[in-house]
C-alpha cells in the first residue's frame, strides 16, 4: 500500500465501490498513483454478520438524512432514503448481483419515449455501441454469469416458483442471470455456497465486490494510498476555478487535506451532490460545477416494489442467493400498456426480520401475522424498472438540521411520477399472474423499500445547461473534477445499475490516463 | 381514573416510577393480540415486553406514553384489559392504534421481535447458514412441487421496442411486433398522451 503525502497533488477518488474502487484499480494498473478516501471502515469479507439487523447495524449508512415529498418513505422511514453502504467497497458489499446491461433506446429516451409530461428526459450524450466494449470488460471483471463463457447459476426454491409460473403465463426472457456470483470457481474466488446472505455482506468471497477484485488488486500495484473512514467534506479549488484538494475528516472528526490535481467523486448519489454542494464558493455560489442548476436534481431511484406469494406447500426462499433469477419481457419499451420504459421482475428474499419491517410498514394484527406465518411457504420478487427523471426530486442541503460534526444532513425529496405509478401497478398485476399460475394462494404487494438504486443527481449531458458532466463524466464546469458513479446516469434504464457503473468507471479511466499522459490534465 | 402522567414533568423525581407486574402482564397481552401467532410461545412476547420496558425506561417521554397508554386501555375496555377476549381486545387496540403509545410497541416489535431464534424456529427460518457450510448441500433447491425450470436465456430474439400498433389478443408477451426507425417514430405522440392522462388522473 502507497502512502501519498497529503501535500502532494494527487488523484484523489472519493469512494471505493463500484465506481470509484473501479477507477482506482484502472489507473493504479496504469501506472497512476491514487488516493482513495473511503468514509466507512475496511471491514473484511470474514467481519460479515448472517444476522440482517446486526449487519445492517455494521455496514449501512447511518448518517441521518431526513425526507420530503409524496413518497412513502418519508412517512415510514423518514430518516433512511436509501440503504446503501459506508465501508470499504461501498454497496458492492451488499448489492445482490444483477447484471443486465442497458438497452440501446435506453440511451436515447427523449427521442425515442418522446416528451413526457412533468419528466426531464435527456438522451445520454453517449451510446450503448460506444459503451459495449466496456460493459464487455466489466462482465468479465465481475464474473458475470451467462457472459464470455460463465456457466449459470443453478435454480434455487425461489426461482423454481418464478420461472414456474413466468413460463406458464407466456413469459420467455427468464435465466439465472446474468448475475456477478461465481456459479464455478473464476478469478481466484470459489463459487457459491448458497448461503441466502447478499445483502449482509458475502462471507464467501463468492461475489463481485470492489473489496474481493479491483482494491486488493490496485493496493498489489503499490501505487493505492486507501483511507477507510474518511469522509470528505469539501474540493476546494483555486483561483483558476480547478480543483486542488479535498478536505476530509478522520475517524476521530480530525479534518485533512489532501492536494489533488483531479478529484473524482463517487459517493453515491446522495452523498456526491450533497459534497458539491457542501463545497459552494464565492466562484461557485450554488455548488461546485452546479452552472447548469442541476446538481443534486433528477435524482432517480427505479420504479420498485415486492410482490410476496404465498402457496400451500414449502418453498424456502431463503436458501441460495438471493437474486439469482430474473424475468426480462418486461423489460421492453411497450406504450401500449400505458407507461414508457420497462421493467424487470428478479426474484428476492428477506429474512422474517426484514420481512416484518418492510413488508407492509405500519400493519398489524392477523393481516399482518398471517403474511409471517406463512413465511416459509412464501415466494418474492423485486420489481425494478425506470422511473423517470424530474427536476423536482432531488438532494438538497437541509438547512434546519446537521449532523454530528456540524455538516448539513441531505434532504432528499422524491414524488412518484404517473408513468412510475403506471409501471408499478402493471408489475404488481404480472407478479400476480406469474404467481397464480403456480398455485399461489394470495400474493401482497410491498411497497418500494428505502432506495438501494440511486441515481441521476450530476447527470450527463451533451450541453452544460442541461447537465452536471460531460460525456466523460468531467464536469461542464470544473476541467479537473469528475463524477464517477450512477450520479452520472442521464436517465436510469430499467436494469441494476451497478455493471453500468463499472463499465462508465473503466471508459472514464481510460479518458484519465490519456489526458495525464499527455498532460491535458 | 386519571393518568399518571401527560407530559414532562418539572421536576424528574415526579416519573420515577417502575412498571409493575400487571402492567408487564398488560404489555404481553397486547402483544399477543397485535401480534397474533398461534405457533408462538411466550418467551417471544415475554422477551419483547421487556425490551419495551427497557427503552421505555431510557426515554422519558416513551415511559410516560406507555404508562399513560396503559391506563388508558384499562378505561377503554371498561375496567380490565386483560379480561378481554381477543376480538374485544382488537377492537381496543383499534382504538389507539395511531397514538404515539401504541405506535412505540408497534414498531418495536417489528424491529425487533422477528430476530429471535424461538421465531424462526415457529416460521420455518433457519437463520445464520454461512457457518454450516450455506444451503448449497443442504437444500436450496429441494422445492419438488414444480418442474425444473430453465436456467439459460431463452434463444428466442428479444423485441426491445414494440410499437404501440393496436396488440391483437392473446399475444404473448415479447411477441414480435414491427421494430425499428418506422416504429419509434410513432412513440412521442403516444407515450406523452399516456402521462399526460395520468398527470390529469392524478392531479
Amino acid at each position: 500500500m502507497a502512502q501519498i503525502s497529503q501535500d502532494e497533488a494527487s488523484v484523489v477518488i472519493i469512494g471505493s465501490g463500484a465506481g470509484g474502487g473501479t477507477l482506482a484499480y484502472e489507473l493504479t494498473r496504469a501506472g497512476i498513483p491514487v488516493v482513495v478516501l473511503e468514509a466507512g471502515p475496511h471491514l473484511r469479507n470474514e467481519d460479515y454478520m448472517n444476522l440482517e439487523w446486526e449487519a445492517f447495524n455494521q455496514m449501512a449508512w447511518l448518517d441521518p438524512r431526513t425526507t420530503s415529498g409524496s413518497w412513502r418513505i418519508a412517512t415510514d422511514f423518514p430518516n433512511l432514503p436509501a440503504w446503501l453502504v459506508k465501508a470499504v467497497g461501498g454497496t458492492t458489499t451488499h448489492w445482490s448481483g444483477a447484471t443486465p446491461r442497458f438497452k440501446a433506446h435506453e440511451f436515447r429516451t427523449r427521442s425515442v419515449y418522446g416528451r413526457v409530461e412533468g419528466a426531464n428526459l435527456l438522451d445520454w450524450p453517449i451510446t450503448l455501441e460506444e459503451l459495449a466494449p466496456y460493459y464487455d470488460r466489466a462482465e468479465k471483471a465481475m464474473g458475470s454469469t451467462h457472459r464470455h463463457g460463465r456457466p449459470p447459476l443453478p435454480a434455487n426454491n425461489n426461482y423454481k416458483v418464478l420461472a414456474g409460473g413466468a413460463e406458464k403465463v407466456g413469459y420467455r426472457h427468464y435465466a439465472t442471470g446474468p448475475y456477478a456470483t461465481n456459479a464455478e470457481p473464476y478469478d481466484g474466488r470459489p463459487a457459491t455456497v448458497q448461503d441466502g446472505f447478499n445483502f449482509q455482506g458475502d462471507k464467501n468471497g463468492s461475489k463481485w465486490s470492489t473489496l474481493v477484485r479491483e482494491l486488493p488488486r490496485a493496493g498489489e500495484t503499490g501505487l493505492l494510498d486507501l483511507r477507510p473512514e474518511s469522509q470528505a467534506v469539501q474540493i476546494t479549488h483555486g483561483k483558476d476555478g480547478k480543483v486542488d484538494a479535498v478536505i476530509y475528516l478522520d475517524s476521530e472528526g480530525n479534518l485533512h487535506r489532501q492536494a489533488a490535481k483531479v478529484v473524482c467523486v463517487a459517493g453515491n448519489s446522495i452523498e456526491t451532490p450533497r459534497l458539491l454542494l457542501m463545497s459552494a464558493s464565492s466562484l461557485f455560489p450554488d455548488g461546485l460545477a452546479n452552472s447548469s442548476g442541476q446538481v443534486g436534481r433528477n435524482y432517480m431511484r427505479h420504479t420498485t416494489g415486492s410482490v410476496y406469494a404465498r402457496f400451500e406447500k414449502e418453498v424456502r426462499m431463503y436458501r441460495g442467493e438471493t437474486m439469482s433469477g430474473l424475468i426480462a419481457d418486461e423489460s421492453r419499451h411497450d406504450p401500449s400498456r400505458g407507461f414508457v420504459g420497462g421493467y424487470y421482475l428478479q426474484m428476492i428474499s428477506l429474512g422474517p426480520a426484514f420481512l416484518a419491517s418492510f413488508i407492509e410498514p405500519g400493519a398489524w394484527g392477523k393481516e399482518f401475522t398471517e403474511l409471517m406465518d406463512a413465511y416459509s411457504r412464501t415466494a418474492g420478487l423485486w420489481i425494478v424498472g425506470e422511473d423517470m427523471p424530474q427536476e423536482t426530486n432531488r438532494v438538497t442541503l437541509n438547512s434546519t438540521v446537521q449532523d454530528r460534526h456540524g455538516l448539513p444532513v441531505p434532504d432528499v425529496h422524491f414524488d412518484d411520477h404517473a408513468n412510475d405509478v403506471a409501471m408499478r401497478e402493471h408489475a404488481y398485476a404480472q407478479s400476480d399472474r406469474v404467481y397464480e399460475a403456480v398455485g399461489a394462494l394470495g400474493t401482497h404487494h410491498t411497497p418500494p423499500y428505502p432506495s438501494t438504486h440511486n441515481l441521476g443527481t450530476s447527470r450527463m449531458s451533451e450541453r452544460p445547461e442541461d447537465g452536471v458532466t460531460d460525456r466523460w463524466g468531467r464536469t461542464h464546469d470544473v476541467p479537473n473534477l469528475f463524477v464517477s458513479d450512477g450520479s452520472l446516469f442521464t436517465t436510469g434504464a430499467a436494469a441494476n445499475p451497478t455493471l453500468t457503473i463499472v463499465a462508465l468507471a473503466i471508459r472514464q479511466a481510460e479518458f484519465l490516463v490519456e489526458q495525464l499522459r499527455t498532460g491535458a490534465l | 381514573m386519571g393518568y399518571p402522567e401527560k407530559y414532562p414533568a418539572k421536576y424528574p423525581q415526579l416519573n420515577e416510577m417502575e412498571f409493575t407486574d400487571t402492567a408487564r402482564q398488560i404489555l404481553i397481552r397486547i402483544l399477543r393480540v397485535a401480534f397474533p401467532h398461534e405457533g408462538f410461545p411466550d418467551g417471544p412476547y415475554e422477551r419483547q415486553a421487556d425490551q419495551i420496558f427497557e427503552l421505555a425506561n431510557e426515554s422519558t417521554w416513551f415511559r410516560i406514553k406507555l404508562t399513560q397508554g396503559i391506563a388508558t386501555l384499562n378505561d377503554l375496555a371498561g375496567g380490565s384489559f386483560l379480561g378481554l377476549d381477543d376480538q374485544s381486545a382488537t377492537k381496543v387496540l383499534k382504538h389507539v392504534e395511531h397514538t404515539d403509545f401504541f405506535g412505540f410497541i408497534r414498531r418495536t416489535t417489528i424491529l425487533n421481535m422477528y430476530e429471535d431464534e424461538a421465531v424462526w424456529e415457529v416460521l420455518g427460518y433457519e437463520g445464520p447458514s454461512f457457518d454450516k457450510g450455506g444451503y448449497v448441500d443442504r437444500g436450496f433447491n429441494d422445492l419438488d412441487w414444480l418442474p425444473d425450470p430453465r436456467v439459460e436465456e431463452s434463444q428466442e430474439e428479444f423485441v426491445e421496442i414494440v410499437s404501440d400498433l393496436p396488440v391483437t389478443s392473446g399475444a404473448a408477451p415479447g411477441t414480435d411486433q414491427p421494430t425499428g426507425d418506422a416504429a419509434r417514430s410513432s412513440h412521442p405522440g403516444v407515450a406523452s398522451t399516456t402521462a399526460d392522462q395520468n398527470l390529469t388522473e392524478d392531479n
